[in-house]
């Protein structure tokens, strides 16, 4: 059984709350256990249990707080506006390298991989975070 | 002013690292203040002055902007410049 969420399938036997946090972006474990005591669930209920108003309830609740495309925009603004003032970290961000003072001469290879001015918001389902927000983006071109 | 940066950098009960600068004299003549302190805060009254900042070498120019406040003065001139290989000829 499948429940789906704002778009994103869950498996019946995961449990809500850990499901939240590895699916959703901007959802950590912390937002999504206050989520569910908010509303009334049960810490290890899990997605085959809940009821069509809850799910409701759920999205609502999603729905008004800054996940997925809106969360990835905050961090890329705060990315830019660095960039845009001329600061140091914006620099470091430009050039793919560490911000935060690490080593340069061997490793480094996470910066190399991430630091962007238009970094990726990477969550568990990376693959699909950037075709999503190009949909996004075709969604608002077109109509 | 970026409140997380502020507060991760520094203990509270510090304050923000005000350094004694010519502030007036430059708000009046509009000449650049010329400065070594690059851990001096940036501060609101600092918006639209100009700067002159010690990279270790040379003082380097900018103008604050808006955006600038909270940052130190030394996150906007780099001391470090990208290793280039020149050719020698004459041994």
């Amino acid at each position: 059984m499948v429940v789906h969420i704002l778009g994103k399938g869950f498996k019946g036997k995961e449990v809500i709350k850990i499901a939240l946090a590895s699916k959703i972006y901007g959802v950590g474990l912390k937002t999504s256990e206050t989520l569910c005591s908010k509303l009334g669930f049960y810490p290890w209920m899990r997605m085959h249990q809940l009821s069509e108003p809850q799910i409701m309830s759920l999205t609502s609740e999603l729905s008004n707080m800054t996940i997925e495309g809106n969360a990835r925009a905050v961090v890329k603004e705060n990315i830019g506006l660095k960039r845009r003032i001329g600061s140091y970290e914006g620099m470091r961000h430009a050039l793919n390298l560490p911000v935060r003072g690490q080593r340069t001469r061997n490793n480094a290879k996470t910066a190399r991989r991430l630091n962007r001015v238009d970094r990726r918001g990477l969550h568990t389902d990376s693959r699909g975070g950037l075709s999503n927000q190009r949909s996004g983006l075709w969604n608002w071109l077109f109509t | 002013m970026r409140q997380s940066l502020y507060l991760l950098s520094r203990s509270v009960w510090k304050g923000p690292n005000i350094v004694p600068l010519p502030v007036k004299e430059a708000l009046s003549k509009g000449a650049p203040i010329r400065t070594n302190a690059r851990s001096a805060t940036i501060l609101p009254q600092f918006v639209g002055l100009k700067f002159q900042v010690h990279n270790g070498k040379e003082y380097v120019a900018f103008e604050v902007s808006e955006d600038m406040v909270g940052s130190k003065l030394g996150e906007f001139v780099p001391t470090r410049k990208r290793f280039s290989y020149t050719q020698t000829k004459n041994k």
